[in-house]
């Protein structure tokens, strides 16, 4: 209850200016990075060029930000109204298979064409990309007021449980969905491919217009940002924390739960669309096995290992295991080979490392890497009393409010 | 206080992110003017890991015993996996970077992969469109018809965007396969067959096209649709599905699939049901070789494989002082083991591939793709091919034109060679 408290006092000025300062940080680091890319590699030696190719190549830093859209989605769900869901990759799959859908010579029975750089020849339904975003979008919030919809009368590890069902359940009807009553709905195991690529301006995007899509994923991170923001300090926010922190006294305050949690599994799974369309288009297709249980935990770990209900911490943390996963630890252990003579294959103990870095965590950082003030003070409420200082952080995020 | 852990934790990710430039910055070791890389691409995590790491060992092996070289260029290996632990097996994301990073290498000049034929689906038209290229892919394991022919709808031109061809293997594919298996099942006097398929693209490949060359063989194909009925590895019994078929008699049932998906509870329902492998034939195609669980399977007894290319065994025993036979001999003596499986030689015939095209070029990756598309192509004679014989790559598809195909039987627990099938 001490927390009321405070936010009354709390300096209102930092508020914004804390915000904005990440804001910007975030828009420089981006352009820092695009002019990195762009102008400062292709000048550099090769010998530099191709350490880059095997640090930070920048098709893994597109993916990487595949995974931030999906995580800031997730982060919605699990950070701000505290539900647990362990099917996120259901929504990601329903993004790609949009893509898929609506991107490709997939439906060769149409011909369609709309706002699309392909070709008019091929057949196939081939709308625009920024469209496909939309409809994607659409059909995730549908989706995600579906799952949440039976999930709205159960608590904790039973809703995790609906969820994690919904998980498997949706790549399985990719995977069988080759042949349902004569109609091909996803082309099963064999997947998607290609996926016309994305149209920006009049022109279409090649394989190695990697910066491009750089920027547009780096935009579609921002926008969501810019919606849990929103989202957060609005009433609906205010909404979401009330439900996360104790339901019940929430519902009495005359929070209407149903409203309020199946808008946070909507908005939640709209950005996992979003980045189920991004990721089609950065691999050129869609596959159904791909879709698998691991894919939401790995993103549960980056929502918790940088800070639930921190967008800036839940972006780290996306960033941070994406790039592990796909190229650290790769990079990491054949340096380690090659410098030692040894012969260790590094990528088979991803998750012992994974795992081991989150019960760190949570012995010494529970709130992770860039905590959300509100749960790092409800974390450490006894370490606040003792010392009776009001932590900064918190009198920024709480006052924006 | 809280200030203070920002603070540090900026600074930490930022040393960490310079520490991996300062890294970067070390220039690797002076290239010397007329060295080029050839790459391998394939999944070294998840249950292919053994097989391909022989791959990796065979090809560093053979290239060593050639001195390194070829003609007057130096050749060096580098080793791509396109496999993510969170995906256990290779990875959409991960085969397109590791596309970007053969194009983005100035000294890659081609690439020796992909194991899977989904990644190089992926991997093929990004290389394709590579401003240097078209760059060269030699696949040693991709078997699915449609990387190089018509097969599905719009294959194989979706993945060749710039119409020029840059893709060959040297293994041959599962319509072959299936084909062969289906004139093999012709031949020892099965007159009617009831296809399954284990609903994947590699098992649905190869039952479709058994079932095709079957119906043209005039044998009675007892099941329905084009590749057969469909087999769900995740049911836990397929009684109910053989009594289906018990009443339809046929002579022999073809399992288009992998053991994996479930194959050991569909063998024992088969048997249970419809009686032993000499009652009702059973066929399978490479999908069911190489599990020694299988073969020591009661029920497997007598049981007809089939398998992509030659095996081993067959490769010695056809040319027992063959290049072949010499490098199997040369690979044991030096990692005191044998390759496992067979595609780690055709690894070694996919180099020698890149290696004629090489030499056939003007160090230039657009020359190399040339070399083995246009003219006469790639020959690899007799005399130096590790398949025992000569390997052409066709300059119009880039498929092999040596379309071998091993019959075995399983025999007292072990996988014995029945005979090579050439595909007519």
């Amino acid at each position: 209850m001490s927390i009321i408290t405070r936010k009354r006092s709390g300096k209102k000025q930092r508020a914004p200016l804390s915000q904005r300062t990440w804001s910007i940080g975030f828009l420089t680091l981006a352009v820092v990075i695009y002019i990195f890319y762009t102008y400062i590699v292709p000048h550099t030696p090769d010998g530099f060029q191709s350490q880059i190719q095997i640090w930070f190549p920048p098709s893994a830093l597109n993916e990487a930000l595949v995974w931030v859209i999906a995580a800031l989605g997730l982060n919605i769900v699990v950070g701000y109204a505290g539900l647990l869901d362990l099917g996120f990759v259901a929504f990601w799959a329903i993004g790609g298979y949009t893509a898929g859908w609506f991107m490709s010579g997939f439906f060769n029975q149409w011909n369609i064409h709309f706002g699309s750089e392909s070709a008019k020849v091929i057949p196939g339904i081939h709308l625009s990309f920024w469209l496909v975003l939309l409809i994607g979008a659409l059909i995730c919030a549908f989706f995600g007021i579906l799952i949440g919809a039976p999930t709205l009368r159960l608590k904790s590890d039973y809703l995790a449980i609906v969820t994690l069902g919904f998980g498997e359940i949706i790549p399985q009807i990719f995977v069988n969905g080759e042949n349902i009553h004569g109609f091909n709905l996803s082309n099963g195991t064999k997947g998607i491919s290609p996926v016309d690529s994305i149209g920006l301006l009049g022109k279409r995007l090649g394989p190695f217009d990697l910066n491009y899509k750089y920027m547009i994923f780096v935009f579609m991170a921002a926008l969501m940002v810019f919606i849990s923001l929103r989202l957060r300090s609005g009433r609906l926010g205010r909404a979401w924390l009330a439900i996360r922190e104790d339901e019940l006294a929430a519902s009495m305050m005359g929070v209407p739960l149903m409203k309020t949690k199946l808008a946070a599994y909507a908005v939640g799974a709209i950005s996992g669309g979003l980045a189920g369309v991004a990721y089609a288009t950065h691999v050129n297709g869609i596959f159904a096995e791909r879709f698998q249980f691991s894919i939401s935990i790995i993103l549960l770990a980056m929502v918790v290992l940088g800070g639930m209900g921190n967008v800036w911490g839940v972006m780290v943390g996306a960033l941070l295991i994406a790039w592990v996963n796909s190229t650290g630890l790769p990079a990491l252990g054949d340096e380690i080979n090659s410098t030692f003579n040894t012969n260790i294959n590094f990528p088979s103990y991803t998750f012992l490392i994974f795992g081991a870095l989150l019960i760190l965590m949570m012995l010494f950082r529970r709130e992770g890497i860039l905590p959300e003030s509100r749960l790092k003070l409800m974390l450490h409420e006894s370490d606040a009393d003792e010392g009776n200082e009001t932590p900064h952080d918190q009198i920024s995020e709480e006052g924006a409010m | 206080m809280t200030k203070l852990t920002r603070v540090v934790s900026v600074v930490a990710a930022a040393s960490m992110v310079a520490t991996a430039f300062v890294a970067a910055a070390v220039p690797s070791q002076a290239a010397a003017t007329k060295t080029l890389i050839i790459a391998t691409d394939v999944p070294l995590q998840g249950s292919s890991f053994d097989s391909n790491d022989s791959t990796n060992k065979a090809i560093a092996l053979y290239l060593k015993s050639i001195g390194g070289k070829i003609g007057k260029y130096s050749i060096t290996l580098k080793y791509y996996d396109d496999a993510t632990a969170t995906a256990g097996a290779w990875d959409a994301g991960k085969c397109s970077q590791n596309a970007q990073s053969h194009v983005a290498n100035k000294a890659e000049i081609a690439v020796i992969g992909t194991y899977n034929s989904g990644c190089a689906k992926i991997e093929v038209p990004i290389l394709n469109q590579d401003p240097k290229g078209p760059m060269l892919m030699v696949s040693q394991a991709n078997t699915n018809p449609g990387l190089t022919k018509s097969w599905n709808p719009g294959e194989p031109d979706v993945y060749y965007p710039t119409g020029v061809r840059n893709y060959a293997r040297v293994c041959t594919t599962d319509d072959n396969q299936g084909s062969a298996a289906a004139q093999f099942a012709k031949s020892i006097g099965v007159k009617s067959v009831y296809v399954l398929n284990d609903t994947q693209t590699y098992g649905q490949g190869v039952a479709q096209a058994f079932t095709t060359e079957a119906k043209k063989d005039g044998l009675t194909v007892l099941s329905s649709g084009p590749a057969g009925q469909g087999w769900d590895a995740t049911q836990s019994d397929y009684t109910a599905l053989f009594q289906k078929i018990a009443p339809l008699n046929p002579d022999m049932v073809y399992f288009g699939g992998i053991y994996d998906n479930n194959g050991g509870q569909l063998l024992k329902d088969k048997v249970a049901v419809l009686g032993d492998n000499t009652k009702v034939k059973l066929m399978a195609p490479d999908g069911f070789t190489g599990y020694p669980q299988f073969n020591s399977d009661p029920n497997a007894a007598g049981a007809y494989l089939s398998f992509a290319g030659l095996s081993n065994e067959l490769l010695v025993k056809n040319s027992p002082k063959g290049a072949g036979a010499k490098f199997l001999a040369l690979y044991k003596k030096t990692y005191k083991k044998d390759p496992v499986g067979s595609y780690p030689i055709y690894g070694v015939a996919a180099l020698q591939v890149i290696l004629a095209a090489i030499a056939k070029s003007d160090g230039t990756r657009k020359g190399v793709t040339e070399a083995v598309f246009s003219g006469t192509g790639v020959t690899i004679p007799a005399v130096q091919s590790v398949l025992g014989k000569p390997l052409h790559i066709s300059t119009l598809t880039g498929d092999t034109t040596a379309k071998d195909i091993t019959i075995e039987q399983v025999v007292g627990g072990q996988e014995t060679t029945l005979k090579a099938w050439t595909v007519k």
